[in-house]
């Protein structure tokens, strides 16, 4: 009973055999092998598989691949710039925001949708968007630090 | 996450997705809007509604389970922990979900937010709790609701959970439902033989539980007109800003005749202490006709603690709820008093 679906992956087309039950989260790790999107509790609660859909931070654990028909998905793998980490992602480990580096994925793409509405959030605006994604090493201090210093150089 | 089988169906128009829903009733059919609710009750499966299965599609050949199992198990899946093999919790899985689900996101007239004729304000069912949070219209002239959807979840739960589906889970703590009945919300059901209007309050009957026919979609919620000098505001009790579910919900909805009263209406819906979000029935009968006053306020929320019905629970004892109605009735008819326009 599977569905072909098309959809855009960090700029590429795919044309997949889906079954109904597959969530975007199997589809981008097991299908197409983009592993840099993590799962952790599969129900919501914590953000680490978080990616953009059509530009809307969106967790890929509980939208169903069927769903994102041709729509077009960003993930933690397409940050990087002629493979060179962006901005965002060479503050995290410039201000030590990256410990473990589980909740990172998540991190990163919340406040990718964040600073793209917002270039200049101050420091409540940045708490209030990441308070889905769940860190359990960094005390979430240096993400807000690593997440201002591009907010600030936005600001010209 | 392991998922039952399911068929999903896409629907491209509201009537086909009605037509899908009669067609499917007997072999348990659900409709999935952003999935926020949906698909986590399905995996634990705790879905009440509509379900289960007829007798005939009950249980899936072995071949389906074995396929399951080969293909999406995670080592680390939580659902094994708990004890039995995976093969019977998807047996028992199977028993207690739906065989399809009808998918509405191609529905995009499902997507709005645009004035009534009447002024009032209709909102498309599928409308995400993020868009509702962000809209100005809303935040000045429905301020309850745009303060349900501030500490639903998370950003992440509100960009994808959508309005309908918050009514329609009819969770006792539903923090967007708890001010739509606050506000009057009148709720479209547009089923196989035609649309109904029914009002917010009557909606819900049980936890998990709405006068829903099995073939209707809620298409539409229509707020009446929020006339010049009336105010709204709800607050959220809860242990935590984001991700915590309420301990108490109260949303309050005041008319003045004009700036300092006497109140012409008022209504006040309470969420977390009930099966159901309620109606505090006996608010307006204390408080229509007078002018809003420290007295006055005091014995409508000492009414609304008087209407609620708590349970203990670990988020609160019923004691403690119904304090905590009384404390935040008095305080939000005071906040939507002045917004109605005392101190402007
Ligand atoms: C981590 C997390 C935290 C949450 N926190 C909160 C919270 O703080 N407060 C709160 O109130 N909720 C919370 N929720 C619940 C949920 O996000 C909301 O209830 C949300 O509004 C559901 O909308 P949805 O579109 O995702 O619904 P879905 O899951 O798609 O559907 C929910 C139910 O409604 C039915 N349905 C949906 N739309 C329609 C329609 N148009 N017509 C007929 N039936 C329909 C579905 O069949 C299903 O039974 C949380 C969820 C998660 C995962
Ligand atoms: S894995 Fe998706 S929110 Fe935790
Ligand atoms: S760095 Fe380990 S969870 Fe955030």
């Amino acid at each position: 009973m599977k569905k072909i679906i098309s959809l855009t992956v960090n700029g590429v087309e795919h044309e997949l055999a889906v079954e109904p039950r597959r969530s975007l989260l199997e589809l981008l790790r097991e299908d197409l092998g983009l592993t840099g999107t993590h799962k952790g509790c599969g129900i919501g609660d914590c953000g680490t598989c978080t990616v953009l859909v059509d530009g809307v931070a969106t967790f890929s654990c509980l939208t169903l691949a069927i769903q994102v028909e041709g729509c077009s998905i960003e993930t933690v793998e397409s940050l990087a710039e002629n493979g060179r980490l962006n901005e965002l992602q060479q503050a995290f480990v410039d201000q030590g925001a990256i410990q473990c580096g589980f909740c990172t994925p998540g991190m990163l793409m919340t406040s990718t949708e964040l600073l793209r509405r917002n270039p200049h959030p101050q420091e409540p605006e940045i708490r209030r968007a990441i308070s889905g994604n769940l860190c359990r090493c960094t005390g979430y201090q240096k993400i807000v630090e690593a997440i201002k210093t591009v907010a600030g150089e936005n600001d010209e | 996450m392991i998922l039952p089988q399911f068929d999903v169906l896409v629907p491209e128009t509201v009537n086909e997705a009605c037509a899908m829903l009669a067609e499917h009733a007997e072999h348990g059919v659900r409709v999935l809007a952003g999935g926020t609710d949906l698909l986590v009750n399905l995996r634990r499966p705790i879905i009440t509604q509509h379900v289960p299965r007829c007798d005939g599609c009950r249980t899936h050949p072995e071949g389906a389970v074995s396929s399951t199992i080969d293909c999406t198990m995670w080592e680390s899946e939580p659902l094994m922990a708990s004890g039995g093999s995976l093969r019977t919790l998807l047996r028992d899985q199977e028993k207690t979900s739906p065989e399809f689900l009808v998918s509405l996101h191609k529905l995009k007239e499902l997507k709005n937010i645009r004035r009534s004729d009447d002024g009032g304000l209709r909102i498309g069912a599928l409308t995400t709790l993020a868009e509702i949070q962000r809209s100005p219209e809303i935040r000045q002239d429905y301020t309850a609701l745009a303060e349900g959807t501030d500490n639903l979840g998370s950003p992440l739960v509100r960009n994808r959970g959508t309005l309908g589906g918050n009514i329609v889970n009819a969770r006792p703590a539903a923090d967007a439902a708890v001010p739509t009945i606050g506000l009057g919300a009148m709720l479209t059901l547009h089923g196989k033989s035609g649309t109904r209007s029914v009002p917010a309050e009557g909606f819900p009957t049980a936890p998990g539980k709405t006068i829903i026919e099995p073939d209707e979609l809620l298409t539409e919620i229509v707020y009446p007109l929020s006339p010049t000098y009336s105010g709204s505001a709800y607050y959220k009790l809860a242990n935590r800003k984001a991700l915590e579910i309420s301990t108490v919900g109260v949303a309050v909805w005041v008319i003045l005749e004009k700036p300092g009263g006497p109140v012409a209406d008022v209504r006040v819906a309470l969420g977390a202490v009930g099966p159901t979000p309620i109606l505090a029935k006996s608010v307006p009968a204390v408080l229509i006709g007078k002018v809003p006053d420290k007295a006055a306020i005091a014995e409508a929320a000492e009414a609304a603690a008087g209407d609620c019905r708590p349970i203990d629970d670990h988020r609160g004892s019923a004691w403690y709820r119904v304090q905590m109605v009384e404390v935040l009735t008095g305080r939000l008819l005071k906040i939507a008093v002045e917004r109605a326009g005392t101190t402007t």
